[in-house]
């Protein structure tokens, strides 16, 4: 039970991490300079909308992954000098 | 009673984090110019600000060590164990700060990073609080705590630097929102979000600073135990 705990607590900031990569690396391609020869003004504020989206996101995602990985660390920081003193 | 009101301040916290979350997602309305991404300051706005104030606990840690070393053991160990636990939290929130502000600046000014002042000061900042704990961690013998507080003291004189930087010099980075002078603030829309993420993002920065702050207590205890035990042997 105790190393389920361990487990997850190291899983989940690792798999918010990568959700946080996966959200920015499969977003499609900025609209290029010269949008208005290949596309309509609605479809470039989609594309915007959607990166937009995105990358707010991944930037919330990503806080997450730095915090609770912190917060992973120090608990396992937190049993070692119990360990060591029962030891 | 002690560890009732500790859950109770957990419990609290995470109620106000979920809180600050949803007044920030689907409350507070888009910016007329950047849309949802404006978003993000939510988030970095309140872990710049934490990082700075946990940087000024880390000084006022430093120099209380330094202060007492002599004469207060005790206390000194106290200040150290302060001092430590600030840059810490304060790194962790400055790498916050570092890997938001990246993906703002990618879709807003269409770059992931410039060498402009606010961003150079900010990564000179983590780089020395980086140090310090790199410092603490690898150093050994019984000058590394008073070589760790001279550090975290100059480490502390960056944060009014980073703070002022945008209102010293002309950067990419956008003016200050508070305190920038005429035409700067925030949408009245905009502010409760922003207050209470910052009220859940200090909650939550108290609460793991004070977790750290425990944690190195511990091991100050342990590290004495095992002195006296090798000099009785």
């Amino acid at each position: 039970m105790k190393k389920l705990g361990i487990g997850l607590m190291v899983a989940v900031p690792i798999a918010l991490f990568c959700w946080a990569c996966t959200l920015v690396f499969s977003a499609p391609p900025e609209p290029p300079f010269d949008w208005r020869l290949h596309m309509s003004q609605a479809q470039h504020d989609a594309v915007v909308a959607l990166l937009n989206h995105l990358y707010t996101r991944a930037a919330y995602t990503v806080t997450w992954a730095i915090q609770l990985g912190y917060l992973a660390w120090l608990g396992l920081r937190w049993q070692s000098p119990k360990q060591r003193s029962a030891r | 009673m002690k560890k009732l009101a500790i859950i109770v301040y957990v419990l609290m916290t995470v109620a106000l984090l979920g809180w600050a979350y949803y007044q920030a997602i689907y409350v507070a309305p888009n910016d007329a110019a950047q849309g949802e991404m404006f978003r993000i300051i939510y988030y970095h706005v309140p872990s710049a600000s934490v990082a700075f104030l946990f940087f000024g606990i880390s000084l006022v840690g430093s120099i209380g060590f330094l202060a007492s070393r002599r004469d207060h053991a005790e206390r000194a160990q106290m200040f150290d164990a302060w001092a430590l636990a600030g840059a810490e939290v304060g790194v962790v929130f400055c790498s916050v700060v570092l890997v938001t502000g990246p993906l703002w600046g990618r879709r807003a000014w269409g770059m992931w990073w410039t060498w402009d002042a606010r961003l150079t000061t900010t990564l000179v900042l983590w780089l020395i609080y980086v140090s310090y704990l790199l410092l603490r961690r690898f150093a050994a013998g019984p000058q590394v705590q008073t070589l760790a507080a001279v550090l975290g003291i100059f480490g502390a004189l960056d944060v009014p630097i980073v703070y002022m930087s945008n209102r010293w010099w002309r950067t990419q980075h956008p003016a200050p929102v508070f305190g920038g002078g005429e035409g700067s603030g925030m949408d009245p829309a905009m502010l409760p979000a922003f207050l209470w993420n910052m009220l859940a993002w200090f909650a939550w920065g108290a609460l793991i600073l004070a977790l750290r702050y425990r944690v190195e207590r511990e091991h100050q205890k342990i590290a004495a135990e095992e002195a006296e035990r090798a000099l009785q042997s």
